[in-house]
Protein backbone atom coordinates (compact mmCIF):
# COMPACT_ATOMS: atom_id res chain seq x y z
CA UNK A 1 0.00 0.00 0.00
CA UNK A 2 1.53 3.20 -0.94
CA UNK A 3 1.82 6.84 0.85
CA UNK A 4 -1.23 8.14 -1.53
CA UNK A 5 -3.98 4.70 -0.86
CA UNK A 6 -3.12 5.06 3.01
CA UNK A 7 -5.44 8.38 3.47
CA UNK A 8 -8.86 6.83 1.82
CA UNK A 9 -8.08 3.32 4.30
CA UNK A 10 -7.47 5.78 6.70
CA UNK A 11 -10.39 7.57 6.55
CA UNK A 12 -13.38 4.71 5.71
CA UNK A 13 -12.01 2.57 8.35
CA UNK A 14 -11.89 5.28 10.96
CA UNK A 15 -15.35 6.34 9.95
CA UNK A 16 -16.58 2.43 9.91
CA UNK A 17 -14.74 1.76 13.49
CA UNK A 18 -15.71 5.18 14.71
CA UNK A 19 -19.23 3.99 14.36
CA UNK A 20 -19.06 0.48 15.79
CA UNK A 21 -17.03 1.63 18.97
CA UNK A 22 -20.03 4.74 19.22
CA UNK A 23 -22.19 1.72 19.01
CA UNK A 24 -21.19 -0.34 21.63
CA UNK A 25 -20.25 2.69 23.63
CA UNK A 26 -24.08 4.07 23.84
CA UNK A 27 -24.99 0.61 24.66
CA UNK A 28 -22.85 -0.55 27.67
CA UNK A 29 -22.78 3.02 28.21
CA UNK A 30 -18.34 3.91 28.13
CA UNK A 31 -17.62 7.40 28.15
CA UNK A 32 -14.46 8.35 28.72
CA UNK A 33 -15.33 11.69 30.40
CA UNK A 34 -19.04 12.92 32.38
CA UNK A 35 -20.16 16.07 31.86
CA UNK A 36 -22.78 17.62 34.53
CA UNK A 37 -23.82 21.03 32.77
CA UNK A 38 -25.78 21.90 36.07
CA UNK A 39 -22.91 22.83 37.90
CA UNK A 40 -19.94 22.72 35.45
CA UNK A 41 -18.10 19.67 36.33
CA UNK A 42 -16.48 17.32 34.08
CA UNK A 43 -15.25 13.76 35.84
CA UNK A 44 -12.92 11.02 34.12
CA UNK A 45 -15.14 8.14 32.82
CA UNK A 46 -18.63 7.13 34.02
CA UNK A 47 -20.37 9.12 36.31
CA UNK A 48 -23.56 8.88 38.61
CA UNK A 49 -25.80 11.91 38.58
CA UNK A 50 -24.58 14.47 41.30
CA UNK A 51 -26.74 17.57 40.68
CA UNK A 52 -28.83 17.68 37.88
CA UNK A 53 -28.18 15.92 34.44
CA UNK A 54 -25.51 13.98 33.20
CA UNK A 55 -24.28 14.48 29.64
CA UNK A 56 -22.32 11.04 27.90
CA UNK A 57 -22.39 12.22 24.70
CA UNK A 58 -19.19 13.95 24.68
CA UNK A 59 -17.48 10.72 26.52
CA UNK A 60 -18.60 8.71 23.87
CA UNK A 61 -17.47 10.71 20.82
CA UNK A 62 -14.02 10.64 23.16
CA UNK A 63 -13.97 6.91 23.51
CA UNK A 64 -14.92 6.31 20.16
CA UNK A 65 -12.55 8.77 18.37
CA UNK A 66 -9.50 7.36 20.44
CA UNK A 67 -10.65 3.72 19.48
CA UNK A 68 -11.67 4.06 15.79
CA UNK A 69 -7.96 6.15 15.51
CA UNK A 70 -6.35 3.06 16.98
CA UNK A 71 -8.04 0.61 14.67
CA UNK A 72 -7.18 2.58 11.57
CA UNK A 73 -3.13 3.17 12.04
CA UNK A 74 -3.53 -0.37 12.29
CA UNK A 75 -5.68 -0.47 9.22
CA UNK A 76 -2.67 1.20 7.53
CA UNK A 77 -0.09 -1.05 8.66
CA UNK A 78 -1.52 -4.63 7.93
CA UNK A 79 -1.76 -5.64 4.24
CA UNK A 80 -4.47 -4.68 2.34
CA UNK A 81 -6.23 -8.67 2.16
CA UNK A 82 -6.19 -8.73 5.87
CA UNK A 83 -7.45 -5.66 5.71
CA UNK A 84 -9.98 -6.39 3.17
CA UNK A 85 -10.90 -9.57 5.53
CA UNK A 86 -11.19 -7.26 8.13
CA UNK A 87 -13.67 -4.87 6.99
CA UNK A 88 -15.61 -7.89 5.79
CA UNK A 89 -15.58 -9.46 9.28
CA UNK A 90 -16.72 -6.10 10.77
CA UNK A 91 -19.33 -5.88 8.80
CA UNK A 92 -20.89 -9.06 8.60
CA UNK A 93 -20.68 -9.58 12.34
CA UNK A 94 -22.58 -6.31 12.81
CA UNK A 95 -25.53 -7.03 10.48
CA UNK A 96 -25.22 -10.86 12.08
CA UNK A 97 -25.60 -9.29 15.80
CA UNK A 98 -28.25 -7.25 14.16
CA UNK A 99 -30.36 -9.68 12.92
CA UNK A 100 -29.68 -12.83 15.57
CA UNK A 101 -30.58 -10.00 18.42
CA UNK A 102 -33.70 -8.74 16.95
CA UNK A 103 -34.34 -12.66 16.22
CA UNK A 104 -33.99 -14.00 20.26
CA UNK A 105 -35.85 -11.31 21.44
CA UNK A 106 -38.48 -12.08 19.06
CA UNK A 107 -38.57 -15.22 20.00
CA UNK A 108 -38.15 -14.51 23.79
CA UNK A 109 -41.35 -12.16 23.07
CA UNK A 110 -43.71 -14.70 21.49
CA UNK A 111 -42.31 -18.06 23.17
CA UNK A 112 -44.94 -19.99 25.66
CA UNK A 113 -41.80 -20.77 28.21
CA UNK A 114 -39.50 -19.09 29.71
CA UNK A 115 -36.48 -18.15 27.57
CA UNK A 116 -34.63 -15.59 29.73
CA UNK A 117 -31.53 -16.33 28.29
CA UNK A 118 -32.66 -15.18 24.65
CA UNK A 119 -32.77 -11.38 26.20
CA UNK A 120 -28.71 -11.67 26.61
CA UNK A 121 -26.78 -9.40 24.40
CA UNK A 122 -23.13 -11.39 24.68
CA UNK A 123 -24.95 -14.92 23.49
CA UNK A 124 -26.17 -12.72 20.04
CA UNK A 125 -22.73 -11.39 19.97
CA UNK A 126 -20.57 -14.59 20.31
CA UNK A 127 -22.92 -16.27 17.54
CA UNK A 128 -22.52 -12.77 15.57
CA UNK A 129 -18.73 -13.41 15.51
CA UNK A 130 -18.47 -17.17 14.91
CA UNK A 131 -21.11 -16.41 11.57
CA UNK A 132 -19.34 -13.30 10.50
CA UNK A 133 -15.30 -15.59 11.16
CA UNK A 134 -16.95 -18.13 8.98
CA UNK A 135 -18.49 -16.05 5.95
CA UNK A 136 -14.98 -13.29 5.79
CA UNK A 137 -13.50 -17.01 6.00
CA UNK A 138 -15.04 -18.35 3.19
CA UNK A 139 -15.19 -15.21 0.95
CA UNK A 140 -12.15 -15.04 -1.72
CA UNK A 141 -9.19 -12.80 -0.72
CA UNK B 1 -30.34 33.72 28.89
CA UNK B 2 -29.66 36.05 25.85
CA UNK B 3 -26.01 34.61 25.75
CA UNK B 4 -27.63 31.21 24.61
CA UNK B 5 -30.32 32.53 22.42
CA UNK B 6 -28.25 34.71 20.59
CA UNK B 7 -25.64 31.11 20.13
CA UNK B 8 -28.64 29.35 19.02
CA UNK B 9 -29.15 31.40 16.34
CA UNK B 10 -25.87 31.80 15.07
CA UNK B 11 -25.84 28.28 15.42
CA UNK B 12 -29.17 28.01 13.05
CA UNK B 13 -27.71 30.58 10.24
CA UNK B 14 -24.47 28.08 10.01
CA UNK B 15 -27.20 25.03 9.25
CA UNK B 16 -29.09 27.03 7.07
CA UNK B 17 -25.73 27.91 4.98
CA UNK B 18 -24.87 24.03 5.51
CA UNK B 19 -27.86 22.80 4.39
CA UNK B 20 -27.69 25.12 1.35
CA UNK B 21 -24.45 24.45 -0.04
CA UNK B 22 -24.92 20.39 0.53
CA UNK B 23 -27.87 20.90 -0.92
CA UNK B 24 -26.56 22.32 -3.84
CA UNK B 25 -23.54 20.36 -3.88
CA UNK B 26 -25.71 17.09 -3.83
CA UNK B 27 -28.15 18.47 -6.21
CA UNK B 28 -25.56 19.13 -8.67
CA UNK B 29 -23.73 15.80 -8.26
CA UNK B 30 -27.43 13.25 -8.65
CA UNK B 31 -28.90 15.68 -10.98
CA UNK B 32 -26.83 17.19 -13.16
CA UNK B 33 -27.18 19.05 -16.18
CA UNK B 34 -24.83 20.24 -19.06
CA UNK B 35 -25.75 23.09 -19.64
CA UNK B 36 -25.48 26.26 -17.66
CA UNK B 37 -28.29 28.20 -19.47
CA UNK B 38 -32.16 28.32 -19.09
CA UNK B 39 -34.20 28.48 -15.73
CA UNK B 40 -33.11 29.04 -12.05
CA UNK B 41 -33.59 24.99 -11.45
CA UNK B 42 -31.25 23.95 -14.64
CA UNK B 43 -28.75 26.91 -13.05
CA UNK B 44 -28.91 25.05 -9.88
CA UNK B 45 -28.23 21.75 -11.32
CA UNK B 46 -25.10 22.96 -13.33
CA UNK B 47 -22.82 23.91 -10.42
CA UNK B 48 -19.12 21.58 -9.77
CA UNK B 49 -19.23 20.13 -6.57
CA UNK B 50 -15.82 20.68 -6.10
CA UNK B 51 -15.37 24.58 -4.68
CA UNK B 52 -18.54 23.31 -2.16
CA UNK B 53 -15.98 20.64 -0.68
CA UNK B 54 -13.88 22.99 2.04
CA UNK B 55 -17.12 25.21 2.66
CA UNK B 56 -19.59 22.39 3.98
CA UNK B 57 -16.48 20.55 6.17
CA UNK B 58 -15.70 24.01 7.86
CA UNK B 59 -19.70 24.97 8.27
CA UNK B 60 -20.48 21.39 9.50
CA UNK B 61 -17.65 21.68 11.87
CA UNK B 62 -18.68 25.03 13.17
CA UNK B 63 -22.00 24.14 13.15
CA UNK B 64 -21.24 20.96 14.92
CA UNK B 65 -19.25 22.77 17.83
CA UNK B 66 -21.85 25.32 18.15
CA UNK B 67 -24.61 22.52 18.84
CA UNK B 68 -22.72 20.89 21.36
CA UNK B 69 -22.23 23.79 23.29
CA UNK B 70 -25.76 24.57 23.19
CA UNK B 71 -26.76 21.01 24.03
CA UNK B 72 -24.73 21.23 27.30
CA UNK B 73 -27.97 24.20 28.55
CA UNK B 74 -30.62 22.85 26.78
CA UNK B 75 -29.52 19.39 28.66
CA UNK B 76 -31.04 21.15 31.88
CA UNK B 77 -33.07 23.62 31.04
CA UNK B 78 -35.11 23.08 27.50
CA UNK B 79 -35.17 19.52 28.06
CA UNK B 80 -36.51 19.02 31.41
CA UNK B 81 -39.00 21.48 30.58
CA UNK B 82 -40.18 19.44 27.58
CA UNK B 83 -40.05 16.26 29.95
CA UNK B 84 -42.79 18.07 32.57
CA UNK B 85 -45.16 19.14 29.56
CA UNK B 86 -44.44 14.87 28.47
CA UNK B 87 -43.29 15.74 25.39
CA UNK B 88 -41.55 12.94 25.27
CA UNK B 89 -41.48 12.21 21.03
CA UNK B 90 -39.63 15.44 20.76
CA UNK B 91 -37.24 14.68 23.11
CA UNK B 92 -36.42 11.15 21.46
CA UNK B 93 -36.10 12.84 18.14
CA UNK B 94 -33.51 14.98 19.72
CA UNK B 95 -31.74 12.43 21.33
CA UNK B 96 -31.65 10.83 17.53
CA UNK B 97 -30.44 14.10 16.61
CA UNK B 98 -27.06 13.59 19.00
CA UNK B 99 -26.44 10.33 17.02
CA UNK B 100 -26.93 11.53 13.81
CA UNK B 101 -24.84 14.71 14.31
CA UNK B 102 -22.26 12.03 15.13
CA UNK B 103 -22.47 9.82 12.40
CA UNK B 104 -22.09 13.33 9.79
CA UNK B 105 -18.66 14.27 11.93
CA UNK B 106 -17.16 10.49 11.09
CA UNK B 107 -18.63 11.03 7.67
CA UNK B 108 -16.37 14.03 6.82
CA UNK B 109 -12.77 12.49 6.41
CA UNK B 110 -14.03 10.43 3.87
CA UNK B 111 -16.43 12.88 2.86
CA UNK B 112 -12.76 14.70 2.30
CA UNK B 113 -11.15 11.90 0.68
CA UNK B 114 -12.99 11.51 -2.05
CA UNK B 115 -13.72 15.14 -2.63
CA UNK B 116 -9.25 15.84 -3.06
CA UNK B 117 -7.92 16.98 -6.13
CA UNK B 118 -7.25 15.49 -8.36
CA UNK B 119 -10.60 14.09 -8.52
CA UNK B 120 -10.46 10.10 -9.83
CA UNK B 121 -12.93 8.60 -11.84
CA UNK B 122 -12.76 5.43 -9.14
CA UNK B 123 -14.44 7.73 -6.58
CA UNK B 124 -17.03 8.83 -8.38
CA UNK B 125 -19.88 6.81 -6.92
CA UNK B 126 -18.53 6.71 -3.34
CA UNK B 127 -18.20 10.65 -4.07
CA UNK B 128 -22.14 10.72 -4.55
CA UNK B 129 -23.23 8.58 -2.39
CA UNK B 130 -21.26 10.43 0.36
CA UNK B 131 -22.46 13.49 -0.50
CA UNK B 132 -25.74 12.38 -0.64
CA UNK B 133 -25.43 10.85 3.02
CA UNK B 134 -23.84 14.34 4.45
CA UNK B 135 -27.03 16.10 2.67
CA UNK B 136 -29.88 13.76 4.19
CA UNK B 137 -28.07 13.69 7.66
CA UNK B 138 -27.88 17.70 7.81
CA UNK B 139 -31.60 17.81 6.27
CA UNK B 140 -32.53 15.04 9.24
CA UNK B 141 -30.82 17.49 11.81
CA UNK B 142 -32.42 20.44 10.62
CA UNK B 143 -35.67 19.61 10.58
CA UNK B 144 -35.37 17.78 14.05
CA UNK B 145 -33.76 21.18 15.54
CA UNK B 146 -36.64 23.14 14.02
CA UNK B 147 -39.15 21.22 15.59
CA UNK B 148 -37.72 20.95 19.05
CA UNK B 149 -37.30 24.80 19.30
CA UNK B 150 -40.76 25.20 17.86
CA UNK B 151 -42.01 22.61 20.54
CA UNK B 152 -40.09 25.23 23.01
CA UNK B 153 -37.27 27.02 22.62
CA UNK B 154 -34.18 28.33 24.42
CA UNK B 155 -35.88 31.32 26.05
CA UNK B 156 -39.56 31.13 25.36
Amino acid sequence: MNSSDKIPVFALVFGIAYAVIYVICTELNLPLLTYNPAIVEVGILWQPLKSGPAMYWYGWMLTSALGALAVAFIAIAIPEPWLQRLITFGCVAATAYLVLYTLALFIYDNATVELGFLQSRWLSAAAAVVVAAILSALVPS
Amino acid sequence: MIFWTTLLVIHGLFALALLGAITHQSAALWWSVRDRAGSFVARFRAVPGTPYVTAIILLYVITFILGAWIYTQYRFTARVALEQLRFFRTVGVFELKEHLATIGSIVLPAYWTYWRQPLTQDYANARRHVSLLLAILVWCNFQIGHVVNNARGMGS
